[in-house]
């Protein structure tokens, strides 16, 4: 169980649901993804892909413009 | 329990049939020397006998003698060897070449390397469908053309150019003719013994064949310069030590096909269409609604970015493609949409779906119920929505 940050600060749509989908991929059942980026679309697009992907939204923090999205990674994607 | 991935990028590449790997075993397994002259030994002339048997399987699907037919690595190899190995050996005098703005990358970036190198490229407009003006094609034909290329069915909207009455034209005006039928090859019946095709560009593993091997037909009599230097394999007009499990198999795929296949995938095209434009508001069918191949349809989605839709839909169990391509951060819009008076809001909205032989209306039910909520969520988002 490991705790992994991914930030996309500058990028826009879509890369920061690309890297969410890449960390997905390579994370383990447990693990705990912190997306960190400051698209306003990619705010609601990565909890659209958590839903559609089965996953557990830990959160949803903003600061300003700025916004971070936890994830965790269930027993079995 | 995970429904299976609906499969639906089959102009991108197919998944191989069963019987092709089979029919591709023995050359792996036991045929599997280089092809041999009967001067050589039986391995060797066993292996030869399978690749002059796939040779001739695919020459008379499209009505050509086997000695028309140069095995490729790939349909990409094709296209490259008929423009830039015709084009060497043009006369000085003929150093006009036409082609049309939306072929696929092989054809259009074998043309723009020939511009560069001194040629005279016509790149020829085509209409809100992606028709090339046949008269416009016509009156650009000079008596300094050498060369004209024009695709059979468009790679991503389906358009299916008048090859016939083109390729007449150009016989007309002794003007050679290459078609790319990558994306009708098998779906639509061309046939060079009545239609007066000089090349042709042809790949299998769009029509569920193996990776790695494609074909150029050449008529008999055209010249054409090899493009790499080597052996003599392939009556000495591309070197390199010959595919034939892949041979074997592209013409095992060839056989496999059959006109009801394609009268389905018509039938997957049209009820996709239908019940998209039925059920989700503000969309645009880039391309024609008939005279379009078989297996394509090309929706864009207005409001929304292709990308996004593919990537949602992926995440749903869904394979689809997108004309655009903001993954390379170029920003750079399909040069099909484009062509066709497309702006950029909807070339980057533009999703295509092509089927195969292994869709079925199933698919088609679960593609249309998955899109309208990505496409409906993706709107209540998206910064490009009417009224934001």
């Amino acid at each position: 169980m490991a705790e992994r940050k991914i930030n996309v600060k500058g990028e826009t749509c879509p890369v920061p649901l690309v890297e969410t989908r890449k960390a997905v991929r390579t994370a383990e059942p447990g693990d705990v993804l912190i997306i960190q980026g400051d698209h306003p679309p990619s705010k609601d697009e990565i909890p659209m892909a958590v839903d559609a992907l089965g996953l557990e939204l830990l959160g949803i923090e903003e600061d300003g413009k700025n916004w971070t999205i936890k994830i965790k990674i269930p027993a079995e994607v | 329990m995970k429904e299976e991935t609906v499969y639906l990028d089959n102009s991108s590449s197919t998944k191989m049939d069963e019987e092709v790997l089979e029919a591709m075993k023995p050359y792996l397994f036991e045929k599997y020397a280089v092809a041999s002259s009967e001067f050589g030994y039986s391995l060797g002339i066993k292996a030869k006998e399978g690749l002059e048997d796939a040779r001739s399987t695919i020459a008379d699907n499209i009505g050509a003698n086997s000695e028309e037919l140069i095995f490729t690595s790939c349909g990409t190899e094709a296209s490259n060897l008929a423009l830039k190995g015709v084009a060497e050996k043009l006369p000085e005098d003929k150093d006009h070449i036409i082609t049309s703005k939306i072929e696929d990358f092989p054809v259009l970036k074998s043309a723009q390397r020939l511009e560069k190198e001194g040629y005279e490229v016509t790149f020829l407009e085509v209409d809100d469908e992606g028709f090339v003006d046949v008269d416009e094609l016509e009156d650009a034909i000079n008596e300094r053309t050498g060369l004209v290329s024009i695709q059979h069915g468009n790679q991503e909207i389906g358009t299916i150019q008048d090859v016939e009455k083109i390729s007449k034209i150009c016989d007309q005006k002794d003007v050679l003719f290459h078609t790319d039928a990558t994306h009708t090859f098998t779906k639509l019946p061309i046939d060079v013994s009545k239609t007066p095709i000089d090349l042709m560009t042809l790949s299998a593993h769009t029509i569920h064949g193996p990776k790695g091997i494609g074909a150029l037909y050449v008529k008999d009599g055209t010249d054409i310069e090899k493009m790499m230097d080597g052996g003599f394999q392939e009556n000495n007009r591309r070197a390199g030590v010959e595919n034939i499990p892949g041979a074997v198999g592209f013409a095992k795929a060839v056989e496999l096909v059959n006109e009801e296949e394609n009268q389905r995938l018509k039938g997957m095209r049209d009820a996709l269409i239908k019940k998209i434009q039925d059920k989700i508001l503000d969309t645009t069918l880039n391309g024609p609604a008939k005279d379009r191949t078989p297996q394509n349809a090309n929706i864009t989605f207005h409001y929304v970015e292709g990308e996004s839709i593919t990537l949602h839909m992926d995440m749903r169990g869904f394979s689809v493609s997108t004309g655009s391509a903001c993954f390379s951060k170029s920003l750079e819009a399909s040069h099909v949409i484009m062509g066709i008076g497309g702006d950029h809001e909807r070339a980057h909205g533009s999703v295509r779906f092509s089927f195969g032989r292994y869709n079925t209306m199933e698919d088609v039910d679960r593609t249309v119920k998955a899109i309208s909520e990505v496409v409906k969520r993706l709107r209540e988002i998206s910064p490009l929505g009417k009224d934001k």
